[in-house]
């Protein structure tokens, strides 16, 4: 079985993250408050309740070693919740936004985190101790459009964002006196604070969903045309690889290995990629079986015909040369997917990993007995 | 119902199926707003290119996407002046109870006689497939309802003109 679990929270979900033990989730039910829910004897308790936003929340990181919660919200501002004595206590980080924020993720060390925004901005904002509190630096400019996604490179110091104006950016975000300077990389520790590295024109629509391969080497993103981009050598001259698939757009993906990425969207039901010895991309399988829809099936007994027909009725309408009804999904997730979080220990290959969509389900997905996608 | 029907119900089927993915996004204008972008058009990186799918010239359906909202603008046929009478009287009807109807927009685009506004809360609360079905019905519907308003006009006027010239006999 592919799926290992699925626990419907909520009605719908806008985004979803994991305690460093995977004991706990943190999800938004697409309103202004975080659920926090923890396995208490196979059965998921509500156990804490995260108010003090006001519009809906987009985004939700955990960090796994400092175990602090950061959110993001439309309502302009981004929390940072420290669990304090079975509270978790809220610090408002000072984004100096004027729009939503739309993506937040902590950078691997912990010591950064970055805030995309409707504002066509990004903020890198990192603990200042003697003021005792979260400030933010901006990246002005060069984003013509909101920025939908981030994410940081291993090396903690590059940042890597997509934006409705159909770019991918990498940006460096050394900050002197958070970053050290004796970074192994000389190349990336030399640029200046919100210098763009690199700018990839590949989408000619809105781009969702960048994400880093574990060694940093490879970059994925999405765009709205069902397109998915590889690209590799990030620097100076990229090489890109474009992927068409005949399917939706995709939302977001996760790399689960350096040569193997799952993507998840529209089409409600997770996509395989992977990269063959000579490092060509192509599209694998679906992950999620589809089942056979009932009101499709010709075979069978009078009953079942007689039943389908009947369940038919209410779909299809009176006459029976109606147009053919939209199909329904038999897949696991009943609508868009837009979330994909790893389970697990990160260093190895990924096994696991959870989806969460707008059918507001938590779907935990396993490759274990997978042989075709494990190699 | 007839095979080019059933091809243009089919194609504005296809249509939507591909459009309709939409998501939250708030505005990126205006401070705190989540609108249609659609309808502001504020933005123009975030609208699609729109789609007109027509079955001849008196029929149409015109399909608007952004990143957060989708319209479909449908012009009905209209054969003769008493089907377009039929037409407006009927469609003004519905539109006025778009509430009703949640994804119905209170005035029709310009040139169109009924317009849907779909947007990313009604994928929120509704399922993709009964949307588009909801459509598509809706189309197939409207023909058949003005044809069967026709008949019965003129099944009473031809009533009404027996009964009166009766007393001429």
């Amino acid at each position: 079985m592919v799926v290992m679990a699925v626990h419907q929270f909520a009605q719908c979900i806008t985004c979803h993250a994991w305690s460093a033990d995977q004991s706990m989730v943190a999800l938004c039910p697409n309103s202004n408050e975080v659920h926090i829910y923890r396995l208490v004897e196979d059965k998921w308790e509500k156990v804490y309740v995260l108010q003090k936003h006001d519009q809906v929340i987009s985004g939700i990181d955990w960090s796994a070693r400092s175990n602090r919660i950061v959110t993001a919200s439309h309502d302009r501002n981004s929390y940072v919740w420290n669990l304090e004595e079975s509270e978790w206590v809220p610090t408002l980080v000072i984004l100096r936004l004027n729009r939503a924020a739309l993506c937040v993720q902590w950078s691997p060390k912990e010591n950064k985190f970055a805030v995309g925004s409707g504002a066509k901005t990004i903020c890198i904002c990192y603990y200042e101790q003697e003021n005792n509190w979260w400030v933010s630096k901006l990246i002005r400019k060069r984003h013509e459009s909101s920025v939908t996604s981030v994410s940081w490179h291993p090396d903690n110091i590059l940042l890597a964002t997509t934006s409705t104006d159909g770019k991918c950016r990498v940006f460096s975000t050394l900050i002197k006196g958070v970053d050290a300077k004796d970074s192994k990389k000389g190349t990336s520790s030399d640029s200046k604070f919100g210098e763009l590295i690199v700018q990839l024109d590949l989408s000619s629509s809105w781009t969702f969903g960048v994400k880093w391969s574990p060694s940093g080497n490879t970059l994925a993103y999405v765009g709205h045309n069902s397109m998915i981009y590889f690209v590799d050598d990030v620097g100076p001259s990229p090489l890109a690889q474009n992927v068409v698939f005949r399917d939706l757009p995709l939302r977001d993906v996760l790399f689960v290995s350096e040569r193997k990425v799952i993507g998840v969207g529209f089409d409600c039901n997770p996509m395989v990629f992977a990269a063959d010895e000579r490092g060509i991309w192509s599209f694998v399988r679906y992950l999620g079986e589809r089942k056979a829809v009932s009101s499709g099936s010709r075979y069978g007994s009078q009953f079942s015909e007689a039943f389908g027909k009947f369940y038919g009725q209410s779909k299809l309408g009176v006459n029976n040369d109606a147009v053919e009804t939209s199909r329904t999904r038999g897949t696991v997730h009943e609508n868009c997917i837009n979330c994909i979080m790893p389970l697990g220990d990160h260093d190895t290959m990924i096994r696991r990993f959870s989806t969460s969509g707008l059918d507001g389900r938590i779907v935990v997905w396993d490759l274990e007995n997978e042989q075709d996608l494990l190699e | 119902m007839t095979s080019t029907l059933r091809l243009y119900l089919t194609c504005i089927r296809n249509t939507l199926e591909a459009a309709m993915c939409l998501q939250n996004f708030p505005c990126q204008e205006v401070e705190r707003h989540n609108k249609p972008e659609v309808e502001l058009k504020t933005s123009p990186e975030l609208l699609l290119n729109p789609v007109l799918i027509c079955r001849n010239e008196a029929e149409k359906c015109l399909i608007e996407t952004s990143i957060n909202s989708l319209r479909i603008s449908l012009k009905v046929k209209q054969a003769d002046e008493l089907e377009n009478i039929l037409t407006k009287k009927f469609l003004r009807f519905l539109s006025m109870r778009a509430e009703a109807f949640q994804v119905l927009r209170r005035k029709p685009v310009q040139g169109y006689d009924i317009s849907f506004l779909i947007t990313n809360y009604h994928c929120e609360d509704m399922q993709k497939h009964k949307l588009i079905d909801f459509i598509v019905q809706f189309m197939e519907d409207i023909d058949k309802e003005i044809s069967e308003l026709k008949m019965s006009v003129n099944t009473r006027g031809r009533l009404v003109a027996t009964e009166f010239l009766k007393q001429f006999i």
